[in-house]
């Protein structure tokens, strides 16, 4: 992936970041050399299954990661310059004020005895170094910016419904104005029509603030709404990478076949849900090869043994034995 | 944006007040209890209107151990004091050696719980070993071994704040003793608010350790310090009373107990002289009660699935 952007350099760019979980014995590996970039005014999905690390991946970013996890590889550049996602200290000035994070789960992201005027005020004071009217003012305009109105201000957060607590939560994101938001599940806990209330919310605000966009998400249908490009992964490995109308239209990877095959789709009268078979991957004793083999439909002898590499293919990024990538095929990513 | 968004009438912290107070003042324990505390926090804050300064020996007015009359609503002890002048002033030392004895048990357990349950690892375990010293060892007991050394130490003389010194270990000895059970409740909860994603918020917007544990979650655990607190005075009222009563309460500024220990000195129970053991009896007997009933009637307002249980 080295220099793939001769002609502008990315917001953000990943190269083989891995990221361990110190376990007693040996460490688990969450996230095993993944890579990709993030354009300002990007909106990527990052989409797979529990345990697949698009959690880890985003948080790493956001420089969240827990205190038992090691970087064990890669490096995270933003704006040209190298984060430092491994030190608490030195990542300090980064959070929230370069990339922040609206957590899934408002309910328990907020303070249950702090109005959330005062909540929202708090990283203006803790980061910006307002004062508390400045960072007061600065707050009511916020909630203002996400569509709670300003009298609702002096409200505590179970006062509010699910959806008003995830613009707070989006509000609050935005108190630094940041370049990044990392979306962790922020509709999971939604009915749909308020998801897609949350959901036009936060794309307004990207082309109002010239936001990139991280969603971690497992729907599909979110990813389809409201992002730009999808990364999907798979068991701590990117497997492929491209537009929503590429990914959705043509999925090049087996997993992501199967995965796009198994939405229910009314329309043409797949009414059933089919399951992709099998378990995911034990990130402890990890498959060899390609992870996805004792899944996939189409294993070949070489998928167990040798781990494809995630290389150009078309538009977008594909790891896969199917589909080696192409050298002479340079067309511009992202395009 | 703003079409889908329903208004209501703006709420805050006055109208949550009410609602609590109106919750909280239905509880029948709880009117019982209040009533019965505010009329002795009057009584404790102006003896010398009420009843004249405190009698001595010297300036006592009545007979001995004279049964209640008009003039001695109470009776008289065995030097002629009026007893009711005893009570009204024994009333003062009373509930400020459990207030304020309350309040270092508090201080001291809320600090070590939060700070226990907050850092975890190694501060957890040795703080809650600590905790388990004292936790273990009946906390009469050791104030009843405390107690005598420190005042053979320090000496009983001197006053600070027009209280004597001596009064000043007692309410340090049952602070230090009365702690552990606040602490435990604080740490239990302490662990399971930091693990709600505001305290990861907070620590990712800038806040320093003790930022977040005073801010963010020490308003979270007032329902259980308050609800604990008044047990806890409960508890003081009653250790006060048995150091007193064993003699090691101050004779210059008696409290209830130290009036209990001279009525049994002076014989008041085989000399038929109720009123002298009965009415400091009975006031101890009332003010822990009231403070049980308010901190039951204050556990059920903030936690309303006990509400559920019979």
């Amino acid at each position: 992936m080295t220099n793939s952007f001769p002609d502008k350099e990315p917001l953000l760019r990943v190269d083989g970041l891995s990221v361990d979980y110190g376990l007693k014995g040996d460490p688990l590996r969450a996230i095993d050399g993944v890579s990709f970039e993030l354009r300002t005014g990007e909106a990527v999905a990052l989409v797979g299954e529990s345990g697949s690390g698009k959690t880890t991946t985003a948080m790493a970013i956001a420089g969240l990661l827990s205190p038992n996890a090691r970087v064990s590889g890669g490096q995270v550049h933003y704006r040209g310059q190298r984060l430092p996602i491994d030190d608490d200290a030195a990542m300090r000035p980064h959070r929230w004020s370069e990339t922040s994070v609206v957590f899934q789960g408002a309910m328990n992201a907020l303070n249950p005895v702090h109005r959330i005027t005062k909540q929202i005020a708090e990283p203006c004071i803790l980061k910006l170094g307002m004062t508390r009217g400045e960072a007061t003012a600065r707050a009511i305009e916020l909630l203002e910016l996400v569509g709670i109105p300003a009298d609702r201000g002096v409200a505590y957060p179970h006062e509010l419904s699910g959806g008003m607590r995830q613009r707070v939560m989006i509000a609050m994101a935005l108190a630094c104005r940041p370049s990044i938001i990392v979306g962790d599940e922020p509709t999971t806990a939604l009915d749909v029509i308020t998801q897609a209330q949350i959901l036009k919310l936060l794309r307004d605000l990207r082309s109002q603030l010239n936001l990139a966009l991280i969603l971690i998400t497992h729907d599909l249908s979110v990813v389809a709404e409201s992002c730009d490009r999808v990364m999907i992964m798979y068991s701590g490995r990117v497997v492929e990478d491209g537009t929503v109308a590429e990914i959705f239209a043509e999925p090049k990877h087996p997993y992501t076949k199967l995965l796009i095959a198994s939405i229910p789709n009314p329309a043409n009268g797949k009414k059933m849900i089919r399951p992709i078979p099998g378990d995911p991957p034990n990130l402890v004793n990890r498959p060899s090869g390609c992870a996805f083999h004792p899944r996939c439909p189409s294993t070949m002898s070489v998928c167990t043994t040798e781990v494809p590499r995630l290389g150009r293919f078309g538009h977008g990024r594909v790891a896969c034995h199917l589909h080696p990538p192409l050298q002479e095929n340079m067309v511009t990513v992202h395009a | 944006m703003t079409e889908n968004i329903v208004k209501y009438p703006p709420r805050g912290r006055t109208r949550a007040v009410k609602r609590f107070l109106g919750q909280f003042l239905r509880d029948r324990g709880a009117q019982v209890g209040l009533v019965c505390l505010v009329f002795f926090l009057i009584v404790a804050a102006m003896p010398n209107m009420l009843v004249g300064p405190l009698q001595t020996a010297i300036n006592a007015t009545g007979d001995f151990l004279a049964p209640p009359s008009g003039q001695h609503l109470l009776g008289t002890d065995e030097v002629g004091r009026d007893v009711l002048n005893l009570i009204v002033h024994g009333a003062r030392i009373s509930l400020t050696i459990a207030l304020l004895a309350t309040v270092i048990s508090l201080v001291v357990g809320s600090t070590v719980g939060m700070a226990s349950g907050y850092f975890g690892g190694w501060v957890d375990t040795w703080l809650m070993r600590i905790t388990d010293f004292f936790f273990v060892m009946p906390s009469f007991v050791l104030a009843l071994i405390i107690t005598p050394v420190v005042l053979e130490v320090m000496g009983r003389s001197g006053y600070i704040l027009g209280f004597r010194l001596s009064l000043f270990v007692i309410i340090t000895v049952i602070g230090m003793t009365s702690w552990s059970f606040v602490a435990r409740i604080v740490r239990s909860q302490t662990l399971s608010i930091k693990e709600r994603t505001f305290i990861d918020r907070a620590r990712v917007v800038g806040s320093s350790n003790l930022s977040i544990m005073v801010r963010h979650i020490l308003p979270n655990l007032v329902p259980q310090i308050a609800a604990n607190g008044a047990l806890v005075v409960a508890g003081a009222i009653y250790i006060e009373t048995s150091l007193s009563f064993l003699g090691l309460g101050d004779p210059l500024q008696p409290s209830w107990g130290t009036l209990l220990s001279l009525a049994q000195r002076a014989g008041a129970a085989s000399a038929g002289a109720w009123w002298y053991l009965g009415a400091p009896g009975v006031c101890a007997l009332m003010v822990s009660l009231s403070f049980v009933l308010i901190g039951n009637a204050l556990d059920d307002t903030f936690n309303p699935r006990r509400r559920a249980i019979p």
